[in-house]
């Protein structure tokens, strides 16, 4: 009896949340819904991109909307879906976005969620052969390099790191000269981290004349860290750069500072310049100079700042991607002409896929991005270090 | 050999052995319930983490000096773990163990979402005691926070000790670990004695909560996962049942992770690990304690 | 529709996952290894498509009797010991082979391009199935067809001498001894075909996703390969199906609107079900059209609810 009550309230659930999108459509709408993991421990990342995302919706929308081919101006509605940072789940829910009238998503945040949702969309476009997804992604989170190339329906607006971080030791070797010796401490369990410590900060930091003179590597659920920090203190680098997540660079950065380790330099992970480093340990994380998409140096990124704080989400350069994004997609709706009707669904996401594909230049906060051929961008960046318990702007290579 | 070599095994052994004791009372935990209960509790590192961070949230909002936050941590990881009993294990039948495993299973998914939730998955600090107090030995450094965290663990131990074979109650606790049909023939009250193992068991795991994020010096729901399942295999290299054993075993899992990890570096530590724990169940399936063996 | 396709390639490849941990439950043995011959699966059939260019179905097989094989190989030593002991020796078993993974690098050269496990990084473009011109509903058949033929052959054995067998072992392990029935043969055996299970899931499962890496097949895949046979009741495979409904279908896609309030509903619901149905949702005999005919008469269910230790 339960049993099949439960059943049915599990059915009934599925069919009304697709029955409400179909409804949704005959206002004059466009939607363009988010998703990624919004619960569980990397919740966080979901939670301020979907802040992100509706504050500048509800910006867009508060100006009037986005216009269409017929000239008629649509209000764009969007959604945020949970994927929990688990890839089945999230080919699920772009399957079910790709099931909507939704003409574009944005997201995910996990890495480990994007590698393998990419694979399910078509590789290239007008492949007759490859029967793959044919619904465009516009990514605001997932940072690992080099993932847009997976499929042409993708798009990413996340920095690039090989670039910053070869530009802050680029920048590191002209105002420290004297610093000789690179010393990384890597999380080996975690796609992005690992990806950037050996692929980017290293090759980086050994072109711009930095000796590594030895790695550290741990897990994301490490709690002891004496070892590595062992390792490190011996070789008394000049720079240590830390590429993990905030939990474990806390973990790492408390060690150093108990076996003082005093390296003049410490580099971090792009995706610690989050608040989170700061709340777990502010007084260890002290001098963390790390390069970043997302700062609040100008007008229009203040009120941004504020308008997601308003949300309840918190901006950074992650949620700032999702910002942006939202921003771009306007334009892109605007510049493509795009119908906003259930018969033009089809063709309004190649549009969108297309109008993406050819952008060179789109408007971001800190200025300019560039858009690659492959799908990926290139973003204006600061270069911030933790300050008495905030993040404070270094160097800004742009001005 | 060289010396840094030599240094470091020492050093390396001498942290995992102060850094196991929080794994063996996490196996300790696991013993009491399982001996009581015959039954294998896996909300209990959840409960654990929970537990922590009542102490920690007292920390955020009142300042709470250390003591106070340890002893909520533990405090509040007993409560839950009663709520554990009542919610897992007082309801479902005895003869059928799955649905009390499944059951924690669930209990377990519930606290760690719950506590992130709460949290937001920050990383939040956690009040640590001699942080930067170092006892040199020459070229070894022992960690003066990890001594404290040794030193409250062997007190836990030791009051526990008290408990279990001083006390009235340990007395009925470990006639119901015995013979739970005669332990109640002798009137005693099998559900106040599961209550209170619960009770007790979460105190201990709460300890070990609260010293592992005093060491780490921040607490990230992360850490849940990992006290399980260290402390599940300290318990079963020591043999189920037994307290030293649990000890024992907590401390050799702290010492040989360690030195598997200089050996042979992160990634391949924890394989270590496991094939030894797997050894261990092949050769001796009994645990270093055991009575027993294999006993279900 | 693609959607309501894709959630039933995921029905399908959790049922398999769930039977695999079935076979070895009928046994009384609760093994934690499920999640390691899943990964055993999805990285073999992967290299079969993505590395050596095999069709799909002898790649599964391949994958199926490579974790069978395995699973074998472990049964031995890990079947020495029972109860909390072998769940632990078994999520010992599964671990080992996550991280096994997590070290593994191995790749080739297919038209220029490296395919093939890189360590932390994972196996990416397992896309057999897009390459080759399946559509999505091809794929949800196929699923099915396997699933279809998988729950058969274990309903079928439920009904043999095989099937007493396993039960007989799994309600008491000292009366199934003293009829002559050997312990070691017949758990080593459930733990066989549970690998095979195991791997052919796996193997379907690298191929839906495209992607796989060592993360995946952690401790909380283990659990849930147990949870959903005994969610559902181990009466019959039915129960394990229900299971992977009750728990994809609704908790995690059907609770979806509820945002970051359903991952807290996940676990209260899973521990209310428990306390309700501790046998399981289909509880612990298979519904009987005899039985269901005949209600007056009581179901001679008493002997054997007895001890189920």
């Amino acid at each position: 009896m339960k049993l099949k009550a439960l059943l049915k309230a599990g059915v009934l659930g599925v069919s009304t949340l697709a029955m409400a999108s179909v409804a949704a459509a005959q206002d004059k709408t466009i939607r363009i819904v988010g998703f990624g993991a919004a619960s569980g421990v990397v919740g966080i990342f979901g939670q301020n991109s979907s802040a992100a995302m509706s504050a500048a919706f509800e910006k867009i929308n508060a100006e009037g909307g986005v216009e269409l081919a017929d000239g008629s101006k649509a209000m764009i509605e969007t959604e945020y879906y949970d994927d929990r940072c688990n890839a089945e789940e999230g080919i699920s829910v772009l399957r079910r976005i790709a099931s909507t009238d939704a003409l574009v998503a944005i997201g995910p945040t996990c890495s480990n969620v994007a590698e393998p949702l990419f694979g399910i969309l078509q590789a290239k476009v007008d492949d007759e052969g490859d029967t793959g997804l044919q619904f465009p992604v516009f990514t605001d989170v997932a940072i690992k390099g080099g993932l847009a190339g997976i499929s042409e329906w993708v798009f990413r607006n996340t920095p690039s790191e090989s670039q910053m971080y070869d530009d802050l030791f680029a920048w590191l070797r002209t105002n420290h000269p004297d610093l000789k010796t690179i010393y990384g401490g890597v999380e080996e369990d975690f796609a992005h981290s690992r990806f950037t410590w050996y692929s980017v900060m290293k090759t980086a930091a050994e072109k711009h004349g930095f000796e590594v003179v030895g790695e550290a590597q741990w897990l994301l659920s490490d709690t002891n860290f004496s070892n590595q920090a062992r390792g490190m203190r011996r070789a008394e680098p000049d720079v240590v750069a830390i590429s993990a997540h905030p939990f474990t660079t806390c973990g790492m950065l408390r060690e150093m500072t108990r076996q003082r380790i005093q390296p003049k330099i410490l580099v971090g992970l792009t995706s610690s310049s989050s608040l989170e480093t700061l709340s777990g340990c502010a007084n260890e994380a002290e001098g963390l100079t790390i390069p970043t998409s997302f700062a609040p140096v100008n007008e229009e990124a203040k009120a941004a700042a504020e308008a997601v704080v308003a949300k309840g989400g918190q901006m950074d350069l992650h949620s700032a991607s999702a910002w942006e994004n939202a921003m771009i997609l306007k334009d892109i709706i605007e510049a493509a002409e795009i119908g906003g009707t259930p018969e033009t669904l089809e063709e309004d996401r190649r549009k969108i896929r297309d109008a993406l594909a050819e952008l060179e230049n789109a408007p971001g906060l800190l200025g300019s991005n560039k858009r690659l051929p492959d799908g990926e961008a290139v973003k204006p960046y600061v270069f911030v270090h933790a300050k008495d318990g905030s993040w404070d702007v270094l160097h800004n290579p742009g001005s | 050999m060289d010396y840094f070599f030599i240094i470091d095994f020492v050093q390396s052994l001498v942290d995992g052995l102060l850094f196991g004791t929080t794994y063996a009372l996490i196996g300790i935990g696991f013993t009491l319930i399982f001996g009581v209960m015959r039954k294998l509790n896996l909300a209990y590192g959840a409960a654990a983490l929970a537990g922590t961070y009542i102490g920690v949230a007292a920390f955020l909002a009142f300042d709470a000096p250390p003591p106070v936050v340890f002893l909520l941590s533990a405090l509040g990881s007993g409560i839950i773990g009663i709520v554990v009993y009542y919610c897992c294990f007082r309801f479902t039948p005895t003869q059928v163990p799955m649905a009390s495993l499944l059951a924690s299973v669930g209990m377990l998914l519930f606290i760690d979402e719950a506590v992130v939730h709460a949290s937001h998955g920050m990383p939040v600090p956690y009040p640590s005691v001699f942080r930067n107090a170092i006892i040199e030995i020459g070229d070894i450094w022992v960690r003066g926070d990890l001594l404290f965290v040794f030193g409250i663990c062997v007190v836990a131990m030791g009051v526990l000790f008290w408990l279990l074979y001083r006390t009235p109650l340990g007395l009925a606790t470990r006639a119901v670990s015995q013979q739970p049909r005669a332990a109640a023939l002798c009137g005693i009250d099998p559900t106040r004695v599961n209550l209170l193992t619960f009770g007790i068991s979460g105190v201990l795991g709460g300890i070990a909560g609260a010293m592992t994020a005093a060491a780490v010096g921040v607490l990230s729901p992360i850490i849940a996962l990992g006290l399980t399942v260290k402390g599940l295999i300290a318990v079963v290299i020591g043999g189920l049942g037994s307290i030293p054993g649990a000890i024992i075993g907590g401390l050799l899992v702290g010492a040989s992770e360690n030195i598997f990890l200089l050996l042979r570096g992160v990634t391949e530590r924890d394989i270590y690990v496991m094939l030894m724990l797997f050894l261990f169940l092949t050769l001796r399936p009994g645990g270093l304690f055991g009575s027993t063996a294999g006993r279900d | 529709m693609d959607f309501y396709f894709g959630l039933a390639q995921i029905f399908g490849v959790h049922t398999l996952l769930g039977l695999s941990a079935y076979v070895v439950l009928l046994t009384g043995q609760v093994s934690m290894a499920q999640a390691g011959f899943y990964a055993i699966g999805a990285y073999t059939a992967g290299a079969m498509t993505a590395m050596f260019g095999l069709h799909i179905l002898p790649a599964i097989v391949i994958a199926g009797l490579v974790s069978a094989a395995i699973a074998c190989i472990v049964g031995f030593p890990a079947l020495r010991v029972k109860g909390l002991m072998l769940v632990v020796a078994t999520l010992a078993f599964g671990e080992m082979v996550r991280l096994f993974f997590f070290n593994l690098s191995w790749q080739v050269e297919r038209g220029g391009e490296l395919f093939g496990p890189d360590g932390a990084e994972g196996f990416r473009s397992i896309r057999y199935f897009p390459e080759n011109g399946w559509e999505v509903w091809h794929v949800t058949v196929f699923i099915w067809i396997v699933v279809a033929v998988v729950m058969a052959a274990l309903w079928w054995m439920d009904r043999t001498r095989a099937g007493a067998v396993l039960r007989a072992v799994g309600h008491d392990e000292v009366a199934a001894q003293s009829i002559g029935l050997n312990l070691t043969a017949v758990k080593v055996g459930a733990m066989t075909a549970g690998g095979f299970i195991a791997g052919l899931g796996g193997g379907i499962y690298a191929h839906t996703v495209t992607h796989i890496e060592h993360g995946v097949f952690g401790v909380l895949l283990a659990t849930f390969a147990i949870a959903y046979p005994i969610l559902g009741g181990l009466g019959s495979v039915f129960g394990t199906l229900l299971a992977v409904l009750f728990i994809q279908g609704f908790l995690i896609e059907g609770l979806r609107f509820m945002g970051d309030w359903r991952s807290l509903l996940f676990g209260a619901l899973i521990v209310l079900a428990m306390n309700l149905r501790p046998n399981g949702l289909l509880g612990e005999h298979a519904p009987r059209l005899k039985s269901i005919l005949r209600l007056g008469k009581p179901a001679p269910d008493s002997l054997e609810t007895k001890d189920a230790n």
